[in-house]
């Protein structure tokens, strides 16, 4: 796997730009000074031994780098999000939002600023905008205010976009990050981001470069004036996996209370982040010179967008340098942010109050009636899920939450609410809903994953999700012939599970303690070496011996337990 | 005679004279013309849509026509049609009314002569003694001339800071701008919106009546059209004993700004100002002289906000979505330079160009507290000015709405003054490279209109006429007084221009 990619890309492309390959995370001594031909002679197996070793050791070095330029100097972090609201219609027509519809099929005149056409703000976006801010912990302004931001791009039909920048529908709010959510360790097991404020603001269209001779740009303009929401925190970060913990939270607590559509990685939610280093031992003064990296579009990108960034900062004060306020990209895989706009080149938005939208004035009520509405949050949510109730573990119990914008820990309350209906104790209760928890994760999860799937919820119903663990849970199944069903259900068998079981035979029927101890002693019997080591205390090995009991027996009958339990017995004179 | 009689000799002297009020005129022959013959026969059996039914009226050519191209005299805009009616058009053709053509303007509204135009300057149907063209006003100088020489029965212009009235007073024609938010903007072409109103140019104050009337609608695709709560809130604020009876049982107070009476004055205007004064008094109102500090702050402070505005609702005129695209590439190839700079740069004429960059000026980040911020407050004062003189309250300032303050005696209900500081110049005067032809010096032609722009308030430019006087600088002594009312005396400050509309006064030698 990686000779091909050694002896073609990266040699080509060290041949052409050597200088550019230095950061890339590969060993260098792989192929800086060893020609093909010794590479080749290298048997591949050691070859990835030594590639692991060198980039463990080189991660160590990284983190230990880390480490000391931390020591000496103070990262300061601010982030504004983009988020597409979940809404029917865009912000100030009644054209329908789409992600998917065919270009230019939803645009209504002023979306694309005809002369003489007017915004008419579209009182339910507001909903979802609310929702978040409430979520966010902020404070709602009974009046706020639209704005013109000015520039001009062919994806800005108006020469403008309108947003909220004077006075924001939301301000004041804060989002805590905890060691759970992936914050830095220096940041304790809490930390709390102000969120400077909320605003609302309309999207631009998309404009894709067409390929050609000549440079043509082809706009779509259905995304024109999508809802979004601005979310400004203040510079209160310090690390930057602390900022991407931050990001991800964010998302959560949005797809949670409803309202966004997707998450980043469908475009859903964009980060542009402030960078700013100072010398700790001059945190006295004010922040450093600050730089802005512009749209990242994932987690992973914002913690090492900022690393970069923040290690360039560095290289240039201690080269005697300054900084400059410029603007800056990221492109994933890079290791250095590059320049976008120098500060001369910056942008004069020269924000206006629009003439034409009127104050947007918001009821105390409607506060109250989504406070009351919200769904529960993400934290709440997870203290409820490693709590007595359903006693997952938190490493479950995070994924749950995040994976599939939510739609998983749905499916999981599904299987959980059938699985609960026959009115059982409390603690059988908390059994099958850890057993879900496992099942939905890790067995339907590693299916999933085998098979390059996206997450669906239909592809095994939560129903037969449900019926399974049930009948595992009373024993009419094994583990493993239940995973073996569990798989069948996942290529396509539609059948109720307990036809399902019945028709294919799969019910387990115990085997007599006759037949456990027939077949123990046909195993010991083939292997009278190991049933010494066992008696000399190599415990270890009854295992092997289970093993061994299944293999012979009749398949999916064998409970490995009761085949241990009779090893014991027979070897150790052990009794049940 | 017959509509259709009426029409056809409309379209003849649309057709006839080289005035250059329309950008398109109607043709002589087309679907129209049954549709006035429809009107005759509702006309004949008593059935008339309205008092507009199989009537022309000529649209300003920053109104979108479906059926007719919209240009605003750009040349950036110099191809378009609009694929929808304005709210206007809509209502009128609703009413009967036959659009006449798309008359020439200004570009986008900037101009106060109606030269600044793509399609060639307007001229007015007046000439002075030596027979010389003169300035038809601007910006809706094709909609004055067009009602001036019969061209049509009536016509909507705009007024942003005097565009109605100021032709109106060129051109001796009625021009109204009604309060701000009545009449509904969906459809027109916005050159400054927080100022921008439709207004209607005819004949006689009573067509321009009936043609407000038709209008005077709530519309829900306008975000600043007024509501019909409020709407039924200011008349029934309008019916207050105090304020039903100005005019019919109570004769009027008649404020004097005493800052109008600027040195620029023209002799011949002040005299039409004071005659016009008098026969207010004869009539039985009382004449009181009131202060409007503010006003010398008035026009600097519209030439900061409308071009503001300006800058940004012309921005999207890129030549991208619509309109004319200059040809060959964006910038002069070269990646560096600025997007679209020669679509813009090729489209808009020197006057839009002007106050585009003028309004970017003002908003960018380091002008915007001197300049933009500053405007506001000045017209905020603008505002409170008006306030403190007129005796009904404004509607919109305050909740508290009383029929008006307990009277210190010293409050009017609605001023006069003339519209414009002086007769219509030549064009030669404006166009050449003379001292007149300066940007400055037409943007002072605006400085009565104005205020009552910045407040949003109705006002009313009609002709009167001052005959026999030695002080009449050329022409035939006709001038335009304006007259400004409290907002939503729209129809109060109608009833004072009918008084005024074409009174003949003997001057004195």
């Amino acid at each position: 796997m990686l000779r091909p990619w050694l002896s073609s890309g990266a040699v080509r492309a060290l041949s052409r730009a050597p200088r550019s390959l230095r950061p890339i995370l590969i060993p260098r001594n792989n192929f800086s000074s060893a020609s093909n031909l010794q590479i080749d002679r290298v048997p591949l197996r050691k070859q990835l031994k030594q590639d692991a070793k060198s980039l463990k050791a080189q991660k160590k070095q990284r983190k230990e780098n880390e480490e000391a330029s931390r020591q000496e100097w103070e990262l300061t972090v601010g982030v504004e999000i983009h988020a597409q609201l979940d809404t029917a219609a865009k912000l100030f027509s009644r054209a329908a939002t789409s992600t998917s519809a065919t270009p230019n099929s939803n645009v209504a005149l002023f979306d694309l600023a005809f002369p003489g056409s007017q915004p008419k703000f579209q009182p339910a976006t507001l909903l979802p905008a609310l929702r978040a801010a409430i979520a966010l912990n902020c404070q709602i302004q009974p009046v706020s205010r639209f704005d013109r931001k000015h520039y001009f791009y062919q994806d800005q039909p108006s020469g403008y976009q309108i947003t909220q920048y004077y006075e924001p529908f939301a301000r004041n709010g804060y989002i805590d990050l905890f060691d759970y959510d992936g914050i830095a360790p220096e940041d304790g097991e809490r930390v709390r981001i102000d969120i400077q404020q909320v605003q609302m603001e309309q999207d631009t269209a998309k404009s894709q470069e067409y390929p050609g001779p000549t440079s043509t740009q082809l706009l779509d303009f259905n995304r024109v004036s999508h809802p979004l929401i601005e979310i400004i925190t203040l510079p209160q970060i310090h690390s930057p996996a602390t900022a991407a913990a931050c990001v991800r939270k964010l998302q959560s607590i949005l797809q949670a209370c409803g309202a966004v559509t997707t998450g980043m990685e469908l475009g859903g939610l964009r980060a542009d982040i402030n960078v700013s280093i100072r010398r700790r031992s001059e945190v006295l003064g004010g922040l450093g010179q600050r730089t802005e990296i512009k749209n990242l579009s994932s987690f992973k990108a914002v913690e090492d967008a900022i690393i970069a960034e923040k290690n360039r900062q560095i290289a240039v004060l201690e080269s005697g340098g300054k900084v400059l306020g410029e603007t800056r990209g990221w492109t994933i895989g890079s290791t250095e942010t590059h320049l976008l706009r120098g500060k001369e080149g910056a942008v004069d938005y020269r924000y206006m109050p629009d003439p034409d939208i009127p104050p947007l004035v918001i009821g105390e009520d409607l506060i109250t009636r989504l406070q009351e509405s919200l769904p529960m949050a993400p934290d709440t949510l997870l203290l409820q899920l490693i709590g007595p109730e359903y006693g997952l573990p938190i490493e479950d119990a995070k994924p749950l939450i995040e994976l599939d914008d939510g739609a998983r820990l749905e499916y999981y309350q599904d299987v959980v609410d059938i699985l609960h209906k026959n009115g059982l104790d409390k603690s059988t209760k908390a059994v099958l809903a850890r057993m879900a928890g496992n099942w939905v994760l890790h067995e339907l999860g590693g299916l999933l994953t085998k098979a390059d799937q996206t997450w669906h919820a239909d592809i095994v119903p939560a129903q037969s999700l449900a019926d399974l663990i049930d009948h595992l849970k009373r024993g009419l199944v094994t583990g493993p012939m239940a995973k073996q069903v569990l798989a069948s259900i996942f290529d396509g068998d539609r059948r109720p599970v307990p036809q399902l079981l019945e028709e294919d035979n799969l019910l387990l029927r115990p085997l007599s303690r006759e037949e456990y101890i027939s077949l123990a002693e046909s195993a010991i019997a083939l292997n009278p070496k190991m049933v010494e080591q066992i008696r000399g205390k190599q415990l270890g090995k009854l295992g092997w011996f289970v093993g061994q009991m299944m293999r012979m027996g009749e398949k999916g009958r064998v409970e490995a337990p009761k085949a241990e339990m009779i090893l014991r017995e027979l070897i150790l004179g052990e009794k049940a | 005679m017959s509509l259709l009689r009426e029409a056809e000799k409309c379209i003849a002297n649309q057709h006839a004279n080289g005035l250059n009020a329309f950008i398109t005129p109607l043709p002589r022959a087309g679907q129209w013309l049954d549709r006035v013959r429809e009107a005759d026969r509702r006309r004949d059996q008593g059935k008339q849509k309205s008092i507009l039914d199989g009537r022309l009226v000529a649209i300003k050519d920053n109104i979108c026509t479906r059926e007719l191209p919209t240009t605003c005299a750009s040349g950036i805009l110099d191809k378009f049609a609009s694929p929808f009616n304005a709210t206007v058009v809509d209502q009128l053709e609703d009413a009967g009314a036959i659009v006449a053509g798309k008359t020439n303007l200004d570009e986008f509204g900037m101009g106060s002569h109606s030269t600044n135009s793509r399609f060639g300057l307007v001229k007015n149907s007046r000439r002075d003694k030596d027979g010389q063209d003169l300035s038809a006003g601007g910006s809706s100088g094709g909609s004055a001339v067009a009602v001036a020489a019969d061209q049509c029965y009536v016509a909507l212009g705009t007024d942003t800071g005097g565009s109605v009235r100021l032709p109106a007073a060129y051109t001796g024609t009625v021009g109204f701008k009604p309060s701000y938010g009545l009449i509904s903007r969906w459809g027109v072409v916005a050159y400054a919106n927080s100022l921008d109103t439709v207004g209607v140019l005819g004949k006689t104050t009573s067509s321009v009546r009936d043609v407000f009337s038709i209008l005077n609608h709530y519309d829900e695709r306008d975000p600043t059209s007024i509501s019909a709560r409020s709407r039924s809130r200011i008349n029934t604020h309008l019916q207050t004993s105090r304020l039903a009876s100005r005019l019919t049982s109570t004769p009027l107070r008649i404020g004097v700004p005493l800052e109008y009476n600027i040195s620029e004055l023209a002799p011949s205007v002040r005299q039409a100002w004071l005659m016009s004064l008098a026969h207010l008094q004869e009539q039985g109102h009382t004449i009181k002289t009131v202060s409007l500090p503010a006003t010398k702050h008035a026009l600097s402070a519209y030439y900061v906000l409308a071009p503001a505005e300006a800058s940004s609702n012309l921005a999207k005129y890129d030549g991208v979505r619509y309109g004319t695209r200059h040809d060959g590439p964006d910038n002069d190839g070269n990646s560096d330079s600025y997007l679209y700079s020669n679509t813009r740069g090729h489209g808009f004429g020197p006057e839009v160009q002007r106050r585009i960059l003028l309004g970017t000026f003002s908003l960018s980040a380091d002008a915007m507290d001197n300049y933009f911020i500053q405007a506001q407050r000045v017209r905020r004062l603008v505002q409170q000015d008006f306030d403190s003189v007129f005796h009904a309250s404004n509607p919109l300032a305050t909740n508290d709405l009383d029929a008006g303050r307990p009277g210190s005696g010293d409050d009017v209900d609605v001023l006069v003054c003339p519209t414009a500081p002086s007769p219509p110049p030549r064009l030669s005067d404006i166009t050449g490279n003379s001292a007149g032809s300066s940007p400055l010096n037409a943007y002072v032609n605006d400085v009565f209109t104005v205020p009552a722009s910045l407040a949003g308030l109705p006002a009313i430019s009609v002709p009167v006429t001052v005959t026999g006087s030695n002080q009449d600088t050329g022409t035939d002594g006709m001038t335009g007084i304006q007259v400004i009312g409290q907002y939503g005396d729209d129809e109060l400050v109608m009833q004072v221009g009918e008084i005024l509309e074409s009174r003949q006064f003997v001057g004195s030698p």
